[in-house]
């Protein structure tokens, strides 16, 4: 049994309690059987190799089922590079790839993929630099999952009848998001924490889709969709040997361009703090956004900053024993952060129920507060760096989850032992780092508000929290 | 990396179309049963070094009484409140600073808590859930807590979100007895009734070693492991049996339809289900057929006849749910902008009929087929989902071993069978349909 479990530990409610019920702390007998060994894991390294048409490939072999999964990561094809008019040329471009090449239909390629059981995406979000092309399938039909994937990466028709059909689709879709608080939340937050920065890219307009042509499409596809500084990824039931000949059949045509490799970089520094709130007549719950920038994944806080999140909103975290578990204000909250080649965000969300609002928003805040003026108990901050490590065990089950790792490596320029030594970078974490990254990040004029619900309810609550502005639901200023 | 100590065995699914595809392993698992009665059943797979393990109870919603709907719910939020050895939340507090992940899940049918966990740590998932079930901890000051949380999920997941309600309508139209009739989420007033008296009772009677099925699967050694699992579950007594809840439905003779103003919708939907048999029915394999045909992927005939071609809506899905007592095939489908319920309800009956009239394809058959194949491979690699299905299956139809069978009895299902349950089942005089408009909030949104 560890030792710090030996005795009796009451973690006791970290804020000023506002105690209008009653208080189910979280009490650590002590008594259960906890092996005291970190389980040693070690992540199997991907063999690679780097193709003249300037693809670099990756592969996790792995024989423990008949499957294999693939992942093609296109820089440069992402919606960070979409015109401020266009916004969604991008995410759009890589949704028509999949309706029709110039030999196969849509239809004829539903057909084919899931009389397969086989899968075939192509995506790109609205704001960040990369275009993926991921897919999977049985070993016995991978050959023919990438006849498909070749001709879709390659051949695409981008028919107006099929840019119709998705245009129709796409503008219901931006009706009904209007209805999804945290839709709401994320849009208003994305707004203040990137300013007009790519990242903060949430949704396109009706305007930006109704500017976009089939021939926009095809154009960025033809520019965007290059090989020069692209990656595969290929886990399961192959071998590298196996996959460099089905890329030399499959994909030979897809031939080297001449695309500078594109650049990205950081968003403005944040603005001045401020609480935003959203109306939302009739809502019971009032949805809570705190967000601020973050940094970049090679920052040299990145280790400080995940311990020091895993103890704030992780699960079981202060925020979830202390929100839900104590004062029963929410179903659920946490706080998550993302970090890329250029400064991300950090985010802390819940629902609360619309008469919590004002303590729901207190307690969270002074939690934050906490962690800036208070070291983590040695105990609490050893906890929360076994849960990162030991978190490792599991993902062995999925190759590509494994895989993943070494892809954000290549993304990111990360070392080729960074995996080998991320565990004992996260163990080597003190508690005086993890404050310091708290202290940091999480400072008070850094920290943006976004609140959701009922305004005739809860806006004089928010005013207490510093200046403050509202929305309509379709983000427009009301008084 | 470890490999299987094992020779895969062959399985021998049937090939699909002559395409040469490799035989898959089959699960292979122990089953036993304490003095107790209860039932432990053990799948070595040394492929990656972790283990789930389920704990799964035979209760669910539909054993609740009218005036405690939402009981079996919240009573699954009171097991993580602390038992005689272990403290409130430290049962998640281990797991997760463990590196493991667990939760509960409640459906009208069962309750079910899991860990996943590094293979070094089963005794310590055995003993919290073997402390748990001999030994919770029930106080006034954890359920009104717990109730609080549930009421806020309530909040989260129902009555803020558009069509929350439109789900629990559906239920309380289309079914009779009250087994299946209410939501396992409960109404607020149920919930707030619930007393100190009754959770001690539904502990005793359904939190029993002889009421529950503990299933692992991973990196474990069998012998080894079902010792384990005597030394900490076996001093639990054995409780008499809870009685056996009456799911029969009365036969429906003629269509049932509801309309709902939704405030917080802005697309008007449609939601039509059938009667159908419980999931342990022959049928059962044609009808998730019909549901494939039907409605999964962009291959399917909704999607490519509905979304596509008409455009009369985002997305059509229809399912036939696993269930113990009699089931619902369900079609959903909300209406583009400028679109009417009408029409797209018309079209929506229009597949039906032709699913029932025009002969179904070979690749339609094919598709299934290989699905059920992929997801089989895909429980493979996944040790939660194995032992989440060995323990259903052997609480719903005393054989873990459908896990097993699955893939096969899926193949087996033709053209002619998808017809036929089509016919017998998606018959209007079966029906009940549920019509959710959206009623325009307040004029007035802000201050």
């Amino acid at each position: 049994m560890r030792s710090v479990m030996a005795a009796l530990i009451v973690i006791l409610a970290l804020a000023v309690p506002s105690a209008q019920q009653g208080s189910t702390r979280m009490v650590l007998k002590g008594k259960a059987p906890v092996s005291s060994d970190i389980l040693k894991v070690k992540l199997p390294r991907p063999q690679v190799a780097d193709l003249t048409n300037g693809l670099h490939v990756m592969v996790l072999e792995d024989r423990r089922l008949p499957q294999i999964a693939f992942t093609i990561i296109i820089p440069g094809a992402g919606g960070y590079f979409d015109p401020a008019a266009k916004i969604g040329l991008a995410s759009y471009t890589a949704s028509l790839m999949r309706e029709g090449t110039k030999t196969r239909t849509s239809a004829k390629i539903s057909e084919t993929l899931e009389t397969m059981a086989a899968t075939l995406a192509v995506s790109s979000s609205l704001s960040g630099p990369n275009a993926t092309v991921s897919g999977s399938a049985l070993t016995e039909n991978f050959d023919k999952l990438m006849d498909l994937t070749a001709d879709v990466l390659l051949n695409p028709a981008f028919l107006p009848e099929e840019w119709d059909r998705f245009k129709t689709r796409t503008k219901a879709g931006l009706v009904q998001q209007r209805t999804n608080p945290s839709f709401l939340a994320t849009e208003m937050l994305n707004r203040v924490i990137f300013g007009t920065h790519p990242a903060g890219r949430v949704s396109p307009t009706v305007e930006n889709v109704d500017a976009i042509t089939p021939d926009a499409l095809a154009e960025f596809h033809r520019t965007h969709y290059v090989p020069d500084h692209a990656a595969i990824a290929f886990s399961g039931d192959i071998s590298l040997a196996e996959a460099r000949k089905l890329l030399e059949s499959k994909l030979g045509a897809w031939k080297k361009g001449t695309a500078p490799r594109p650049a990205v970089g950081d968003p403005e520094a944040i603005g001045p703090a401020k609480v935003y709130l959203i109306a939302r007549p009739g809502s019971v719950q009032t949805t809570l956004f705190v967000g601020t920038q973050s940094m970049r994944r090679t920052d040299p806080d990145y280790a400080a900053l995940t311990v020091a999140n895993r103890v704030l909103g992780g699960v079981m975290g202060r925020l979830f024993r202390h929100l839900r578990e104590e004062k029963g204000y929410t179903y659920g909250i946490g706080s998550r952060f993302t970090a890329t080649d250029y400064r991300g965000s950090w985010l802390s969300s819940t629902n609360v129920r619309t008469d919590v609002t004002e303590p729901a928003l207190r307690d969270l805040l002074a939690e934050i507060a906490e962690l800036r003026e208070t070291a983590v108990p040695e105990n609490e901050l050893a906890d929360a760096k076994r849960a990162i490590v030991g978190s490792f065990a599991l993902e062995l089950e999925d190759p590509q989850q494994v895989l993943n790792y070494y892809v954000d490596s290549w993304l990111y320029g990360l070392p080729a032992d960074y995996w080998d030594t991320y565990p004992a970078r996260v163990t080597a974490v003190t508690a005086a780092q993890a404050q310091a990254a708290a202290k940091k990040y999480w400072a008070t004029d850094r920290l943006q508000i976004v609140a959701v619900g009922d305004a005739t309810k809860v806006a004089d609550i928010l005013r207490k929290q510093g200046t403050l502005e509202l929305y309509d639901a379709e983000g427009r200023p009301m008084k | 990396m470890r490999r299987l100590l094992r020779p895969p065995v062959a399985l021998v699914l049937i090939a699909a179309l002559g395409v040469a595809a490799a035989p898959i392993r089959k699960i292979e698992f122990t089953d036993t049963r304490l003095k107790n009665g209860l039932r432990v059943i053990i799948a070595e797979d040394h492929s990656a070094p972790d283990f789930s393990l389920v704990v799964t109870y035979d209760v669910g919603s539909s054993n609740e009484r009218k005036g405690r709907t939402g009981f079996a719910h919240l009573f699954e939020h009171m097991m993580f409140k602390g038992s005689e050895a272990v403290g409130q939340n430290e049962h998640p507090y281990l797991i997760f600073m463990n590196g493991g992940s667990m939760n509960g899940t409640t459906s009208k049918d069962r309750t079910l808590y899991y860990e996943t966990l590094p293979a070094n740590q089963l005794d310590l998932g055995l003993f919290l859930e073997a402390d748990r079930m001999r030994s919770l901890t029930i106080t006034k000051e954890n359920l009104d807590n717990q109730r609080n949380a549930v009421q806020e999920e309530r909040r989260l997941g129902v009555d803020n979100q558009p069509y929350g309600k439109t789900f629990e309508a559906i239920d309380e139209l289309a079914y009779e007895n009250f087994a299946y009739e209410h939501s396992v989420i409960g109404s607020m007033d149920d919930l707030n009734a619930a007393s100190m008296d009754d959770v001690a009772a539904f502990f005793k009677m359904y939190y029993a070693p002889n009421n529950a099925v503990v299933s692992i699967v991973g990196d474990v050694d069998t012998k080894t492991t079902l010792a384990r699992v005597e030394k900490y579950f076996a001093g639990i007594p054995r409780q008499p049996a809870p009685p056996p809840v009456d799911m029969t439905e009365p036969p429906q003779t003629a269509e049932r339809r509801l309309t709902i103003e939704d405030p917080l919708a802005r697309l008007s939907r449609v939601d039509m289900v059938f009667k159908i048999p419980p999931s342990s029915s022959p049928d059962a394999d044609a009808l998730s057929v019909l549901a494939t045909i039907l409605s999964s992927g962009r291959s399917s005939r909704f999607y490519e006849s509905i979304v596509r071609q008409k455009q009369l809506s985002a997305g059509v899905f229809a399912s036939a749910f696993e269930t113990r007592g009699p089931g619902l095939f369900a079609i959903t489908a909300t209406a583009n902008p400028g679109k009417t319920l009408a029409d797209l309800q018309t079209a929506i009956e229009g597949e039906i009929e032709r699913v029932k009239t025009a002969p179904i394809e070979e690749w339609e058959i094919e598709k299934a087929r290989t699905s059920a194949r992929r997801s089989f491979v895909n429980q493979l690699q996944s040790s939660l989902s194995r032992a989440i299905n060995l323990g259903e299956n052997a609480l719903f139809y005393n054989d873990p071993n459908r896990i097993n069978t699955r893939a096969d009895r899926i193949a087996r299902v033709n053209g002619p069978d998808v017809q036929r349950v089509a016919r017998q089942y998606l018959v209007t005089t079966g029906r009940t349909v549920v019509l959710t408009v959206p009623k325009p909030a307040a004029p007035k949104g802000g201050e």
